[in-house]
């Protein structure tokens, strides 16, 4: 008898180990969405919007699954769009990362949407539209648009009566300059996470390579064998005696302090980074996008940076609601919240404006990016994440002068074979 | 129970049906979670495929040709046989050592200070670790403010560089990890008789006489559990390394793990990240058959 009882006590343990839990019937609408500031300044700002959304929307709940920074994101969703738990919303990177995603099948096509809502879709500002465009279709809303410049700080160049370089030998002159007059380490940077190289070189490339055959060698058509890329490599490395130790030893955020304190007087940075710099600089400061490579047959007036953008899934069960949430998010209102709490500039016309920007530099910064011919994505979002390895390895190893720039490129052609393969 | 019933001859209890129906799902759950995905392994392996999309491509040996050939597992190996053998050197033979001195009368009044000193680097997350090691190793942190005391400004930048990368990852995790077998050893020499260390001192026989011919032989068990468990963990590390300098700068302080989960999912090549999850299953193999052999003759 005893055996019985505890037969069915250890039976019904095992049950309860498989049997879910039924919330109670809700008429609720639920939508998951996943993004990546959990922290300040954008994690409140995302609250607050959420926040406002549920009061304006009684019935929908939004479930926010758990945030992630940057490169934890980066691995996350893909597990994520892989399994069977797609978030119904989530935030992408354009470009090849998009592309990445929309492989899957599992992300929305929102050419329908957009159609639907002219009066909403017509503000967005036109050159952001493009990097979410695959295959033709719409796949991703801009929501944020950014640039990589270089933050110069205006005092020091003032007092030693510099100008702004446009081409690669002034920028060196100016480099050269500042290290004779007290700034043994002009220009800061910092390597540690690969993605601050490509940063560098992808500008760099599409300054210096005929953009025809970059377009062919990133497609993986070409074979990178074009003499422009270890140009490229070389002015690259050029760079590495102005700047502050070991750039590999640092992270990109150590850099930017070395800036903010005044130790640097340049430093490669995001716009979207204004208002870290602007909390944190006693100096006035600007910025100029990256100088013309000598022998450069790019569009030297090209900005590198790419939008930011939402994403709905495929297989979400309310598309409606999700586009609600969407558009409430990316709208005029919502934006300038978005550009006054963290900063980044907003897609959608208008929001960055006067009122909303914490400086007025903000508004300079959406009029560099509105007056680029063109956007060059990151370089890791433009070629095969194979390929962009080698490019960004690479270049760890040639600033510690484990490869030169042949023997990067050598695996970088290594690299696209592998990639074919794929 | 079992012996007893074996020595009343043949008799052996027949095993009652239910013992089978509480060891089902542990074995279901193994088997889901363990086993299926080892076999499976060896079936991806011979694909090309991409996470994000159902298509799989055949390759057929590819990828183990691929992985012969390849110069990163090479590296990738180098670095994991440091990390065994460095590991071995600090978390078995120096934390058996530290343990025997902590556990001498002499320093047994101060023991319980340092062994709390030495195990609270364990209770510490490995993020955490990382993050203050990253400070430390910083080119104006304070390991060079540290060695400029002696003379000159150090700014070498540690973690930047492919011949220092790894080793900072491997002392990071001796730093984190020695209290916790130096603990393991304490509590297995504790068990030993103190007469026994007793009457061989009376004898004459000194501390390392005492060590060498009393506390290694008696702490034998343990000492190649703690060496089975360092062993294999040098072979299998992924966090220590991947959260201190994510395999970089390039690929020199990458491990077998770093590199897999880099194929799998920053580079999208899951059969090839397959085949070196293959690697090191067959890598693991060999060393707990290795481990068998040389405990039966141990305990022999």
């Amino acid at each position: 008898m005893k055996r019985i009882i505890a037969l069915l006590l250890a039976f019904m343990m095992v049950l309860s180990l498989t049997t879910t839990i039924t919330a109670s019937a809700e008429e609720k609408i639920k939508l998951t969405f996943f993004h990546r500031w959990p922290n300040e300044p954008k994690g409140p700002y995302m609250d607050e919007v959420i926040r406002k959304f549920e009061e304006a929307y009684p019935n929908i709940d939004i479930v926010v699954i758990d945030p992630v920074l940057n490169d934890s994101y980066k691995e996350k969703i893909r597990v994520l769009i892989g399994s069977s738990d797609i978030p119904d919303v989530f935030m992408s990177w354009s470009g090849s990362f998009g592309a990445n995603l929309v492989k899957s099948g599992r992300v929305l096509p929102l050419d329908d949407m957009i159609a639907a809502n002219p009066e909403w879709s017509g503000k967005i500002i036109d050159s952001q539209w493009g990097p979410f465009q695959y295959d033709g279709k719409q796949y991703g809303i801009p929501w944020s648009m950014d640039g990589k410049v270089f933050y110069y700080n205006k005092t020091v160049f003032v007092e030693l009566g510099l100008q702004e370089p446009d081409t690669w030998d002034e920028f060196i002159t100016v480099l050269k300059t500042l290290q004779e007059n007290g700034y043994p380490h002009p220009i800061s940077a910092g390597f540690q996470a690969e993605w601050a190289v490509s940063h560098y070189l992808g500008a760099m490339v599409q300054r210096r390579v005929d953009p025809d055959v970059v377009t062919k060698d990133y497609a993986l058509e070409g074979d990178f064998t074009d003499q422009g890329y270890v140009d490229t490599l070389n002015s690259f490395l050029e760079l590495k005696e102005y700047m502050n130790e070991d750039p590999n030893s640092v992270d990109h955020s150590f850099a930017r302090n070395l800036f903010i304190d005044g130790e640097s007087v340049l430093c490669l940075m995001q716009l979207a980074e204004i208002k870290r710099v602007e909390d944190g600089a006693d100096f006035e400061y600007s910025f100029f996008d990256m100088p013309a490579l000598p022998g450069g047959l790019g569009d030297p007036d090209e900005l590198e940076g790419a939008p930011e953008g939402m994403m709905i899934s495929a297989e979400c069960e309310h598309p409606e609601a999700a586009a609600e949430f969407v558009r409430f998010f990316i709208s005029e209102e919502n934006g300038a919240l978005m550009t006054k709490m963290t900063g980044e500039l907003s897609c959608v016309e208008g929001a960055v404006n006067p009122d909303s920007v914490s400086t007025p530099i903000q508004l300079d910064a959406v009029e560099l990016i509105k007056k680029a011919s063109g956007t060059t994505l990151w370089q890791d979002n433009a070629v095969d994440a194979t390929v962009a390895s080698a490019f960004m390895k690479g270049g760890q190893l040639l600033y510690t002068g484990d490869k030169t720039a042949e023997q990067v490129m050598e695996d970088v052609r290594a690299a696209l074979e592998l990639a074919k393969q794929k | 129970m079992q012996r007893t019933t074996r020595l009343q001859g043949k008799k052996r209890q027949k095993t009652p049906w239910s013992a089978y129906l509480y060891v089902f799902p542990m074995v279901v759950l193994m088997g889901v979670f363990i086993y299926y995905p080892i076999f499976v392994n060896f079936y991806y392996t011979l694909y090309n495929f991409s996470a994000f999309s159902l298509s799989h491509t055949f390759v057929g040996l590819g990828n183990i040709r691929l992985l012969l050939s390849d110069p990163v597992i090479a590296t990738a190996l180098r670095n994991n046989i440091f990390y065994c053998l460095i590991s071995i050197g600090f978390q078995v033979l120096l934390a058996l050592g530290l343990a025997f001195i902590l556990e001498e009368p002499l320093y047994r009044r101060f023991s319980t200070v340092f062994r709390t000193t030495y195990f609270i680097p364990v209770l510490i997350s490995m993020t955490i670790v990382a993050m203050l090691f990253m400070q430390i190793l910083s080119p104006r942190g304070l390991l060079n403010s540290f060695l400029s005391l002696f003379g000159g400004k150090v700014r070498t930048g540690w973690l930047g560089r492919s011949s220092s990368a790894i080793f900072c990852a491997i002392f990071m995790s001796q730093w984190h990890s020695m209290g916790y077998t130096t603990m393991l050893f304490i509590v297995d020499i504790q068990k030993i008789p103190t007469e026994l260390l007793e009457a061989a001192e009376i004898d004459g026989a000194n501390r390392i006489q005492r060590f060498l011919k009393i506390v290694v032989p008696l702490v034998r068990e343990m000492f190649f559990v703690v060496m089975v468990t360092t062993v294999s963990g040098a072979f299998l590390v992924f966090n220590d390394v991947y959260v201190l300098t994510r395999g970089g700068p390039g690929n020199s302080s990458t491990t077998l793990a770093v590199y897999m989960y880099d194929m799998a999912f920053t580079q999208d090549r899951m059969g090839y990240a397959s085949t070196i999850a293959i690697l090191m299953f067959v890598i693991c193999v060999i060393l707990a058959l290795t481990q068998r052999r040389l405990l039966r003759t141990g305990k022999g």
